[in-house]
């Protein structure tokens, strides 16, 4: 169907010559009282990015009080000593700034984005929120409800309950990453003002915690301000925290495990075990590989299921990297008729990425892609202070950004393969779906991936053909919940490629 | 007051008629390629929804000098990201780069706005069918209250209207889209002159014109692009319409959606803050009320959504909480609305209004991407980039006279549309739920954990 009155040029453009870039330069001080301050100067980013970032993170709470922390996070712009909750949201929206406070596994932050030129009210705003909340108990009760029918409303979702199924599935009891960030139904109706309190206090300790600011700070003494607002601040409550995680697998050998949902028009897929932690020496070659795998576009994984196959609107694979091992899982959502050829064709992917080299040209397009994106990501203040958290939560070194692009351009095809073969273990994957056990359940039978448990409305029925499931699994009825963030809601949008 | 950066830009045709605009921004070592097409679903006729939307996927399936999937390939391992996006109004394209590759996304445009059907084939386009069907199921289908945007778009638009159906179109018409179909489409609308390409960042503009030149120029254009016709519509829908859906959800939640001005009428932008007054973040009235005081809504939410033909929406939803009756929150969400086109909002109310809009254009516009999806849609719509300076302006021009109207305009019973969302029955009750009205169910009574979830498809 060529078209002879069209005329475009068929040799390709090569690339003009790179302008440098380098991470901006970031300066670190600190208090007397021992709190760091980072600061990136953005010339000409005048919306500026501050977040303080605290030493307490849902991962190290103890087992009783699961949820306590993210709900704190939650909790401390819900009233202060100064302010009731509808002041403050009053005080920040009249500067523009919206403040929002958030736990992770590893950290709370509690951020501002505010243009320059009302840094420093905002910052007073920051500050007091950060030292002197007073977990109002009406506020708590009613974020704990909210919290509470979230983990209905993830019941609901295949996708919130492939996540949450897909972490319960793979970590032993004693694990904190086996449930929600946020909390189970059991713990979360225990939550009151005291024990948000006391998870708070776990990181109010300015030795272990960092202020890191990025925009256009011309003619802001920081610094100053720094000390003003927080100078004063010595009390230490923080020795609760111990930043000790304990993450351990539980999946010995290959089983399927899935949650019926009757009439479900696609099934939500999730396959791997337990991953690794952020602070580990082949980091570099872990990136690249997980580009190949399942992080790019053309990645094998969206390649095969996607461009080939059209069982997907996108398939992919990662590794979740916290401060202890988070995990990994190869993704997709795939119309239900072909659950089991789709299940076949990512553990086919995941035994090639071990078993096979990867080729040049797979090598170079993953280099070059995560090296020449870099400068992409930080083009704005956010995403800079985000990483430089990164690095504070994870106790990473201070030139570890400046050194990301030689290390990645150092990745070498054996160092690819290493990684795989090192930390990803197709035979023993836990493979969790979420759809419709009815339409496919005999085929997984017939396909032999393991052990399979399927668990109807009756609770989990055992099918398969040994008894050791339930040891390898743990409980089944354990409850499950949702991501720190709430549902997401499908606000209508362009629909994209 | 922070004071917005003004973004300065060249704007140009070429004698094929593509409109070029570029914007110089040395800031960082990056650029944004982005290009409009003056075609989205709108242009979709009976029995072929979801067409322009599919073929923005075929966009991907390469073309005379590109493979498949290559373009995806070339870019990101240029150290680029990119996406294509459609709309009712629209179709763009857009690739964010290391600035020094800003000729190899010019010309990846060029040949597929060119030679796109030298590539086009039957195995290419049925795999892509499946890609959307699976996006369909995974956006729509199989996702609690999935349905609701559909029904609410098809409520506030009457059949004959081609913002009737939704982006996504029928699995139906999808099935039924040929190879014949992708070739008169792409002959149709895939002209230079029905375009615009924006180039924003580190770039020297002399360069960008002479590439544009180069690739673009040998692409002829189609001088008989269709006129849509009149998409007119009466400003308010005339009545209320309702409907009841039994979905396998663990709360019921109530949507309303109302036609509102068309984007680009300055009442729109009065909207705009009117939503923020509303929903925007923990101090606005329904979170106050709903969320906070009387504690009857798990969440609350009210979005604009702007199209220049006939009429835009604005939708809304309040989630309502377990043991709550869903009529007292319907009432408490109208009662909100309607209050503000009886009662001037305070001058409080509008100051933190401006000032979180001012941080979010600030924010938007820090971004080359984001300034270049915006030139090319004001061009597009409007044939006037330059709205890009004057958006903020005109926000911060809205008076609380300004918003009390425009509420009392769109906020009326006889313009809205309801949607309510109960969790289904058990199998012996469900004879008493009726369609068409509001059943008020209590959640206690109703399946609380809904393992068994079925979807609306």
């Amino acid at each position: 169907m060529t078209d002879g009155a069209v005329q475009v040029v068929a040799t390709r453009p090569t690339p003009g010559t790179p302008r440098p870039y380098d991470f901006p330069e970031v300066e670190r001080t600190r208090l007397a009282n021992g709190l760091s301050l980072v600061v990136a100067n953005l010339p000409g980013r005048p919306l500026v990015s501050a977040t303080l970032v605290l030493g307490n993170g849902a991962g190290d709470e103890p087992d009783g009080d699961a949820g306590a922390t993210v709900l704190a996070a939650r909790a401390v712009t819900e009233g202060t000593e100064r302010f009731d909750a509808i002041a403050l949201v009053e005080a920040s929206e009249r500067l523009g700034a919206a403040i929002h406070a958030d736990a992770g596994w590893d950290a709370m932050s509690i951020g501002v984005d505010v243009p320059a030129t009302r840094l420093e009210p905002a910052l007073e705003l920051l500050a007091e929120v950060a030292l002197h909340p007073t977990f109002p108990t009406a506020e708590v009760d009613r974020l704990r409800d909210e919290r509470l029918n979230d983990l209905l409303q993830a019941e609901a979702d295949p996708r919130r309950r492939a996540d949450e199924a897909y972490s319960a599935t793979i970590y032993t009891a004693g694990s904190p990453y086996r449930r929600p960030s946020g909390g189970t139904k059991e713990s979360v109706e225990r939550l009151d003002p005291a024990r948000l309190r006391t998870a708070y206090q776990r990181g109010l300790d300015p030795a272990r915690t960092t202020l890191i600011v990025g925009g256009d700070l011309a003619g802001i003494d920081l610094a100053a301000i720094t000390e003003r607002l927080f100078g004063a601040w010595g009390s230490s409550f923080g020795a609760g925290s111990t930043g000790l995680v304990v993450a351990e697998g539980a999946v010995r050998e290959r089983f399927v495990r899935v949650l019926h949902r009757p009439g479900s028009v696609q099934t939500e897929i999730r396959i791997g075990h337990i991953g690794l932690p952020r602070r580990i020496p082949d980091f570099h070659a872990l990136s690249v590989m997980g580009a190949i795998l399942g992080g790019l576009f053309n990645s094998r994984l969206n390649t095969k299921l996607r461009e080939e196959k059209g069982y997907t609107y996108g398939a992919g694979a990662g590794f979740d990297l916290r401060r202890a091992a988070g995990p990994f899982a190869a993704r997709a959502a795939v119309n239900t008729e072909v659950t089991v050829p789709a299940i076949v064709d990512i553990l086919a992917e995941l035994d090639r990425i071990r078993d096979e080299p990867v080729t040049d040209t797979e090598l170079k397009s993953a280099r070059d892609f995560l090296v020449g994106v870099f400068p992409l990501r930080f083009e704005t203040p956010g995403p800079v202070v985000g990483a430089l958290a990164g690095l504070v939560i994870h106790d990473l070194p201070d030139d570890e950004l400046a050194r990301y692009r030689p290390a990645i351009e150092a990745v070498t095809v054996d160092a690819v393969q290493q990684a795989a073969r090192s930390h990803i273990r197709p035979d023993a994957a836990a493979i969790v779906l979420v759809g419709d056990a009815d339409a496919f359940g005999s085929d997984l039978e017939a396909a032999g991936f393991g052990r399979l448990v399927i668990e109807r409305d009756a609770g989990p029925q055992d099918e398969g053909r040994d008894e050791g499931v339930q040891e390898a699994l743990g409980p089944l009825d354990e409850g499950s919940g949702g991501p720190t963030e709430g549902g997401e809601e499908p606000e209508p949008e362009p629909t994209t490629g | 007051m922070p004071t917005q950066p003004t973004v300065s830009f060249t704007d140009e045709r070429l004698a094929n008629g593509l409109r070029l605009i570029i914007s110089v921004d040395r800031l960082a070592p990056v650029v944004a390629v982005n290009l409009w097409y003056d075609v989205g679903s709108k242009h979709e006729v009976e029995g072929k929804t979801g067409f322009a939307h599919l073929f923005e996927h075929v966009m991907f399936q390469g073309s005379r000098n590109v493979a498949k999937a290559e373009h995806m390939a070339l870019v990101q391992a240029a150290g680029g990201t990119l996406n294509g996006s459609t709309w009712l109004d629209r179709t763009n394209y857009y690739e964010t780069l290391p600035s020094h590759q800003a000729e190899l996304a010019l010309w990846l445009e060029a040949d597929r706005m060119g030679t796109l059907l030298d590539a086009l084939s039957q195995e290419n386009l049925d795999n892509q069918r499946e890609v959307v069907k699976n996006e369909k199921r995974w956006s729509y289908d199989n996702r609690p209250y999935g349905s609701w945007y559909e029904k609410l778009q098809g409520h506030l638009y009457p059949p004959e209207h081609p913002y009737h159906h939704v982006t996504i179109g029928s699995m139906a018409d999808l099935d039924a889209a040929s190879i014949e179909d992708v070739s008169a489409f792409f002959r149709t609308w895939y002209a230079p002159n029905n375009a615009v390409l924006t180039v924003v960042g580190d770039v020297d503009s002399d360069a960008i014109r002479r590439w544009t030149e180069q690739y673009f120029g040998g692409i002829p254009a189609n001088p008989s692009i269709p006129e849509l016709g009149d998409l007119s519509l009466p400003a308010i829908l005339g009545e209320e319409r309702r409907e009841t859906v039994h979905d396998k959800v663990p709360l019921p939640r109530v949507y309303v959606g109302f036609r509102a001005p068309r984007f680009g009428d300055d009442r729109l932008d009065a909207l705009d803050i009117a939503a923020q007054i509303l929903a925007g973040g923990k101090g606005s009235r329904l979170h106050r009320r709903l969320v906070r005081d009387e504690r009857i809504a798990q969440d609350i939410a009210l979005v604009p959504l702007g199209f220049v033909g006939g009429a835009s929406i604005v939708a809304g939803w309040a989630t309502v909480r377990p043991g709550v009756a869903i009529e007292r929150v319907e009432t408490a969400l109208h009662e909100e609305l309607e209050r503000l086109g009886r009662e001037p909002i305070t001058d409080d109310e509008l100051a933190r209004a401006r000032a979180l809009i001012e941080t979010e254009e600030l924010g938007g516009l820090s971004r080359v991407e984001e300034r270049a999806d915006r030139l090319s849609m004001y061009a597009t719509l409007f044939d006037d980039p330059d709205l890009i300076n004057r958006m903020l302006p005109r926000y911060l021009a809205v008076t609380a006279d300004d918003i009390q109207r425009v509420a009392s305009e769109v906020f009326r019973a006889d313009n809205r549309v309801v949607l309510t969302y109960l969790p289904e029955l058990p199998p012996a009750d469900t004879v008493a739920a009726t369609e068409d009205s509001i059943t008020p169910i209590d959640v206690a009574d109703a399946p609380q954990a809904p393992d068994d979830e079925e979807v609306a498809a």
